[in-house]
């Protein structure tokens, strides 16, 4: 549904402007900068995506601009309606104290930093013309009715369980109601033609990113898991046009494909499963990287599977298009806002196979009950197959970095 | 030969002085403002109780949260795979330990132990300090009791008065009331033992509990405590002996073992 601007309970925009909280946020960003700079053989251009993801707040604005939330909301719908999307998920753990002063303290984190920067007068949120919002968990679903209060939101209906057979049609009618809104915003109705070639763009994306993944299987010093995210990262939660991201991006292929290592790698290989880590909040890939372990694949929404699936056209007509983008964004997602967690399972077990990981690591942020009540069945599937299993539990903040490390370093040692 | 384990707590630094088959010295001291500096002191304590000279140690290893920042050590091993081999290494007379609860200053942690000695898989209490020894020390002080004190008042209890608050902030506020209502200090004492206890077996049930389990850290050094999570979790609780330099000594035999290997 379209939470708009003709609500009798609309409130003027929240605002907050805390000249040391700003300071923080930038320190926590830079000091994440430095920070993978230490990251030994980095390949040679990542300072590009640092830089792409750093001005995405200034990044000059020529044509109408969407904000979304969550890894379920096909962009290549607004891109066809010529708008630019940008991914508005937060994790900067100032920014999430920013989100205290109107969110209660027990609210999760990720909800709680993506308020926060909201409150920021000249923010990139403020810079957007409409927002969209999966009514995925609660903490999104209620932070849609909040953001309806800066733009026009469209909170996108979600079915239960992500059983295509049962809901496909209705998923491809609720992304028809998307484009009309995105249609409504920009004046550009997303057609056929648009749509496929928005398609073509983003599977050019799935495209390099599942070689750079297939690379660091095969040679995990070859790009950190880190990088990685980095370098995904500044394709989603940047305004500026994909196109300017592809070319960059594959020079950064080429390089990762043409690593070849001076020795053999002894470090344990782990599968990382479970929350999103946002830019600059990386401190669980910071920590499993430094204590010597390589985390070689992932399933978080903000890493690999945020975009390695591409959307497959089997025809290319309007309703076929949208089929595709549900098929790919909605009935292939992991996240835990859906009944089962078969496809969670399913794919952490498969990467364990494929990739020969010694253990799965699960992120797991605190006050986000999904996550967390799927670690029963997590873990005792795991622990079953012997497959050796942390939970971590963490929130936003990096004071407990150094309680990670001792959780880490010894699940290391036992594998 | 001799190594030395360095346990570089958050409270206290612990060293233990080792020939591959004895304790030869140890040293207890509390912390310096500084990791490097604790660990300086604790190991020339440590080799001043041995009646060492330094030139005699082969190798040392750090273990704790000091455990990087200690400035020296030859190898640095977590203080679950420290207590794992300090465990095995003092046996028990209900044979082999295959559940340890080691409750620290700051740190809760549980760890499972395979049929080689092996960490077989653990749990730590996270991020905030509620089920470890600080909450006691601060109710102690609540209390205006030495820590000595409050637990010789738990001990003496036979109707500890039920806490709800395993916060240490909250349960400041709780034992004012529960001051308030003229409830007595040996009872309060007691049950916040008891809240403890309850909490930390909850962690212990989660990673699976054997018929023994085996105490160590400072925590164990507490016998109010020890009996209320013997009470709390229903089996056995051995405490093995000088349960507060056991990690110090697991250290010291990873730093023995990996000597004689030659590696490092």
């Amino acid at each position: 549904m379209t939470l708009s601007a003709d609500n009798p309970y609309r409130l003027p925009p929240a605002q907050s402007d805390h000249p040391g909280n700003l300071r923080k946020q930038a320190y926590i960003e830079a000091e994440q900068v430095r920070r993978m700079a230490e990251t030994p053989q980095r390949p040679a251009n990542m300072a590009f995506f640092e830089q792409r993801l750093s001005r995405a707040s200034t990044a000059p604005k020529s044509r109408p601009r969407i904000g979304y939330l969550c890894n379920l909301v096909p962009v290549e719908i607004m891109m066809a309606a010529n708008a630019d999307p940008v991914r508005l998920d937060n994790g900067n753990g100032a920014a999430a104290a920013a989100g205290e002063e109107i969110l209660a303290g027990d609210i999760c984190p990720l909800a709680k930093a993506t308020l926060g920067v909201f409150l920021r007068e000249n923010g990139l949120p403020r810079t957007c013309d409409a927002y969209v919002v999966p009514a995925a968990c609660d903490a999104k679903r209620k932070l849609a009715e909040i953001l309806s209060d800066f733009a026009p939101v469209f909170a996108m209906a979600l079915p239960p369980d992500n059983d295509s057979a049962r809901h496909a049609s209705g998923m491809a009618a609720e992304l028809k109601r998307l484009a009309a809104f995105t249609a409504g915003i920009t004046g550009t109705a997303p057609d056929r033609r648009r749509l496929r070639d928005a398609i073509g763009l983003t599977v050019r994306r799935s495209d390099i990113v599942r070689r750079l993944q297939e690379a660091r299987v095969r040679h995990p010093e070859a790009l950190a898991l880190r990088d990685l995210f980095l370098c995904i990262q500044s394709s989603l939660f940047s305004p500026e046009p994909l196109e300017t991201w592809l070319e960059p991006a594959s020079r950064l292929l080429t390089e990762v494909e043409a690593f070849t290592p001076e020795r053999r790698r002894l470090r344990p290989r782990i599968i990382l499963t479970g929350a999103p880590a946002v830019w600059p909040n990386f401190k669980v890939l910071n920590v499993l990287e430094e204590c010597g372990a390589d985390a070689v694949a992932d399933t978080l929404c903000t890493g690999a599977q945020a975009c390695i699936d591409p959307a497959v056209l089997s025809e290319d007509s309007l309703d076929a298009c949208l089929r595709a983008l549900a098929a790919r964004s909605i009935f292939g997602a992991a996240c835990p806002c859906f009944t089962s967690q078969v496809t969670r399972l399913n794919r952490v077990l498969d990467l364990v196979e494929q990739t020969g990981a010694a253990g799965v690591v699960q992120y797991s942020l605190r006050l986000c009950q999904s996550f967390d009540m799927e670690n029963y069945r997590l873990e005792r599937i795991l622990k079953g197959r012997r497959i050796p299993f942390l939970n971590l539990r963490t929130d936003y903040s990096l004071e407990d970095t150094e309680q990670l490390r001792v959780r880490i370093e010894a699940f290391l040692e036992t594998l | 030969m001799i190594t030395a384990g360095l346990d570089i707590g958050s409270t206290t630094s612990k060293a233990v002085l080792y020939d591959g088959v004895r304790i030869l010295g140890t040293a207890v001291i509390p912390n310096l403002a500084l990791p490097s500096d604790s660990a300086r002191c604790v190991f020339d304590a440590g080799l001043l109780s041995a009646g060492l000279d330094r030139s005699r140690v082969e190798a040392v290893a750090a273990t704790g949260y000091g455990r990087r920042l200690a400035g020296f050590g030859d190898l640095v091993v977590t203080e679950i795979k420290a207590c794992a081999l300090g465990v095995g290494h003092a046996g028990s007379p209900h044979g082999p330990i295959r559940t340890v609860l080691d409750l620290g200053g700051q740190d809760t942690k549980v760890i499972a132990i395979g049929d080689q000695g092996e960490v077989q898989d653990f749990a730590m209490n996270d991020k905030c300090a509620a089920g470890t020894g600080r909450f006691l020390e601060l109710l102690a002080r609540k209390l205006d009791l030495t820590f000595d004190e409050f637990v010789q008042a738990a001990l003496r209890s036979e109707n500890p008065v039920h806490m709800n608050s395993t916060c240490a902030v909250f349960a400041e506020s709780e034992v004012v009331s529960l001051l308030a209502r003229g409830i007595s200090k040996d009872e309060i004492a007691a049950g916040a033992h008891q809240a403890i206890a309850e909490r930390i077996g909850a962690m212990v049930r989660r990673v699976g509990q054997q018929e023994v389990i085996a105490f160590v850290g400072g925590g164990a050094l507490n016998q109010a405590l020890a009996r209320s999570v013997e009470e709390s979790l229903n089996r056995t609780v051995f405490i093995p002996d000088s349960p507060q330099t056991l990690v110090a000594l697991g250290a010291a035999i990873a730093a023995f073992g990996r000597s004689r290997e030659g590696v490092f």
